[in-house]
């Protein structure tokens, strides 16, 4: 049994494998020009420089710090939108159009406007990733209560529950996998949308590293910040995976089942 | 606090409405169920046995006639009539300890706890307070559900076809302990079911229905000394009664004894 | 049941989303009806009309929709077919699987805009990057769904099968790919609305030739909110229209999953 999972995940590492030396022999026999192609021992080299030099945790902090803030002002106030959608028929019946209606424009087509009112400072990124960790929080805890199921409602109201013991008992419960799905999705959009608003606004952070190596020709800088942000925005997914495992265990085993 | 619970149901009739039809599910349907009795349903689906259950439940809204529970007029569910349905709906999210003591106004005080425990207890669920319901058997499930529907103490218990996701062995056993659970606690229950062999256990009365509209066809009482031998010849004969309604008795009763 | 009655019991049903939107329109109309924020960042609705009107004469919302279309169709055909492809593969052989997941999903870890600079820098700044930035953000939902899709047809079929003793060619034909084929749709949606959104990405990024994206971003330089405005509008109905199609497809091919549940 554990010889044969060796042999599996030794298997998935073939192909990343072959990439590797294929990689490095196009690069140091310059077959690949290594302006386009650094050869990865010079990517680590790079790395190293950028990272002793405090140059890429400087730019990271930068772009952390604003994720975290789009994040918290775009997660919780969808969070509030979608309690308040799935809890009160009015809200839901005024809002849920409009929020519909604007849902469908993609954030990127914002870009123009949020420079026009908020300049390239910090104000437009934050706002710009909280517009994108909005809508996917929004959805989720909507979605998460709105689908509560019935027969729990039932058992629930031969009980004759008041307000409050029915959202605790009940409601948030249900429907914490789906805000927790939620709260990943809209935390790897923000992830994502900080790069993006760093490739359009300059100031520091990662995505502008990227984007003055991009102009530079620096390939080898352009790669190291590819690889930085995959590994960082998997992390945080993971972390984020690490809490709902914690919270909702009972959640885990039964679908397990 | 005396546990009490005469049902009466006079005329009642319960019409679904959509668009432009209009379908009667259940006509005129009269009956009395004195404190303590193990009433049974029983019908084929789609009598309106269920949409029955649940217009004395408080689930269901909007009927002709009058349920009286000892002679109030109900109005909405009450903690005054606990429920078992089939899925045994526990809360996946909550243990088995705290899916009893759902109904209880303050679930951590000490009167609680005992309730809890008794009622644990009484369903034979010891040791299972921290568990939850996906670590629980089929039959588990359901006797935690009949704990919870239990505890409050209240004076009709409404069972909708409790045991009908159970596989034939732990019905059977399931049977004695219901039937135990009903001495113990003296309440009234009423069950839904369409396995004759567990009315006939079980009940003091049988109330076949009939479908479209749902209508009562024949209330048979089962004299029978407690507890019942399922091969006896009386409990035969009453099998062989109640499968009359259906058209399905055959003249050599004794076929069905195995 | 006549025309009258159908928007009275439109308007009927509807009428909450209607106030909400009526209330949002005074609002934006009084703002700049009464130049509480100047025209220069905020358009009122008779400028976004005539601009409207403008673009649509000059042929240049035509001419830019037209060439941003063409990309996703590029990218989009490109990304799905290599994605399809190694999602039947990995779905059906686990050898295949094996092989390949690692490092997908390794690729998969970098957030899909990161991806502009290096495209950049390896394809230039014209149509062959659009259309490797968004073949890679088709690629992977096809993939995956496709993969998941596969996957979950139920083993119980392919016991069918095996005592109808099928070759792998009929299993493929009549089990596999049409079991799979609700989630692969529903991955076809997911990577034309992907498409679309990185359509304009990519044209922001590298401002060159015609295109949705640019005649967006080239309004906001040069302070023309009313056209960007426009611009919001047509992408916005584009995605939705996107969204709404694949939507019916999928619904209309998945309808034997419903009944069969």
């Amino acid at each position: 049994m554990k010889i044969q999972l060796l042999k599996n995940k030794l298997t998935g590492l073939i192909i990343p494998l072959v990439l590797y030396v294929a990689w490095d022999l196009l690069s140091r026999y310059e077959l690949v020009p290594s302006t386009l192609m650094p050869p990865p021992k010079v990517l680590f080299e790079t790395w190293w420089v950028m990272q002793s030099s405090g140059e890429l945790l400087l730019n990271m902090k930068m772009s952390l710090l604003r994720v975290g803030a789009g994040f918290l002002v775009g997660a919780s106030s969808g969070f509030l939108l979608g309690t308040a959608m799935g809890l009160w028929k009015p809200v839901e019946q005024y809002l849920n159009p409009v929020f519909n209606f604007f849902r469908q424009v993609p954030v990127v087509a914002w870009i123009p406007f949020l420079l026009l009112w908020l300049g390239i400072d910090e104000w437009f990124k934050i706002v710009f990733i909280s517009c994108g960790a909005f809508i996917p929080m929004t959805l989720k805890t909507y979605d998460g209560i709105k689908n509560v199921p019935a027969s729990y409602l039932e058992v629930v109201r031969v009980f004759e529950y008041g307000w409050f013991r029915l959202l605790r008992t009940v409601i948030v419960p249900s429907a914490l996998p789906s805000i927790f799905t939620g709260l990943r999705l809209s935390l790897s959009e923000a992830w994502m949308l900080v790069i993006g608003a760093e490739l359009v606004a300059a100031g520091e952070g990662i995505g502008n590293v990227m984007v003055i190596a991009r102009r530079l020709f620096q390939t080898d800088v352009v790669l190291v910040g590819v690889i930085v942000i995959a590994i960082t925005g998997f992390a945080m997914d993971r972390l984020l995976g690490l809490l709902e495992t914690r919270f909702l265990g009972w959640h885990r085993t039964q679908n397990a089942q | 606090m005396e546990r009490l619970g005469t049902l009466e149901v006079k005329n009642l009739s319960k019409k679904f409405r959509s668009r432009n039809d209009e379908l009667t599910v259940l006509n005129d349907i009269n009956l009395t169920v004195q404190p303590g009795e193990f009433i049974s349903i029983i019908g084929s689906s789609g009598c309106g046995k269920t949409t029955f259950l649940r217009l004395v439940v408080g689930l269901e809204k909007g009927y002709e006639g009058e349920i009286l529970l000892d002679g109030q007029r109900l109005n909405g569910p009450s903690l005054k009539r606990g429920v078992v349905f089939q899925d045994h709906r526990l809360l996946p999210w909550l243990s088995i300890e705290k899916n009893v003591g759902m109904g209880l106004k303050d679930a951590k005080s000490d009167e609680s706890r005992k309730a809890i425990q008794e009622h644990l207890e009484l369903v034979g669920l010891k040791g299972f307070e921290k568990h939850y319901p996906h670590q629980l058997s089929g039959g588990m499930s359901q006797r935690a559900a009949i704990a919870r529907a239990l505890v409050n103490r209240p004076g009709i218990l409404l069972l909708d076809e409790p045991l009908g996701a159970l596989d034939a062995l732990t019905r059977m056993y399931m049977h004695q302990e219901l039937e135990r659970i009903w001495k113990q606690e003296k309440i009234t229950m009423i069950m839904i079911t369409h396995d004759v062999d567990e009315a006939i256990v079980l009940s003091d009365k049988i109330v076949v229905m009939s479908s479209r509209p749902g209508t009562i066809k024949k209330i048979i009482p089962v004299p029978l000394a407690r507890p019942r031998d399922r091969a006896s010849y009386d409990f035969v004969k009453i099998k062989e009664e109640v499968l009359e309604e259906f058209q399905l008795h055959t003249e050599h009763p004794f076929t069905y004894t195995i | 049941m006549s025309i009258t009655t159908n928007v009275a019991t439109f308007i009927r049903t509807r009428y909450h989303g209607l106030v909400s939107f009526l209330a949002l329109f005074i609002v934006w109309s009084a703002v700049s009806h009464y130049e509480l924020v100047s025209a220069e960042y905020l358009p009122s609705p008779p400028a976004v009309a005539k601009a409207f009107v403008k673009v649509i004469k000059s042929g240049q919302l035509g001419v830019s929709l037209g060439s941003s279309l063409v990309r996703i169709a590029e990218g989009f055909f490109i990304g799905t077919t290599l994605g399809f492809l190694f999602g039947v593969a990995m779905g059906v052989s686990a050898t295949a699987e094996r092989l390949f997941a690692p490092l997908f999903n390794a690729l998969r870890q970098v957030p899909i805009i990161g991806w502009i600079p290096l495209i950049i820098v390896w394809c230039g700044i014209n149509e062959p990057s659009k259309i490797s930035f968004i073949s890679i953000g088709a690629f992977f939902p096809i993939l995956l769904s496709t993969f998941e899709g596969i996957r979950s047809v139920s083993k119980s079929y392919l016991e069918v099968a095996q005592v109808f003793e099928y070759n792998r060619i009929k299993l493929l034909r009549k089990i596999v790919v049409p079991g799979a084929v609700p989630n692969i749709v529903s991955g076809i949606r997911l990577s034309m609305g992907t498409s679309w959104l990185l359509v304009v990405w990519a044209e922001i990024n590298t401002r060159s030739a015609y295109g949705i994206g640019d005649l967006l971003s080239s309004a906001g330089d040069g302070k023309k909110p009313d056209i960007a405005f426009v611009c919001i509008i047509v992408i916005g109905i584009v995605a939705f229209l996107i969204n709404e199609l694949f939507g019916h497809l999928e619904a209309r091919l998945s309808t034997w999953r419903k009944s069969y549940r």
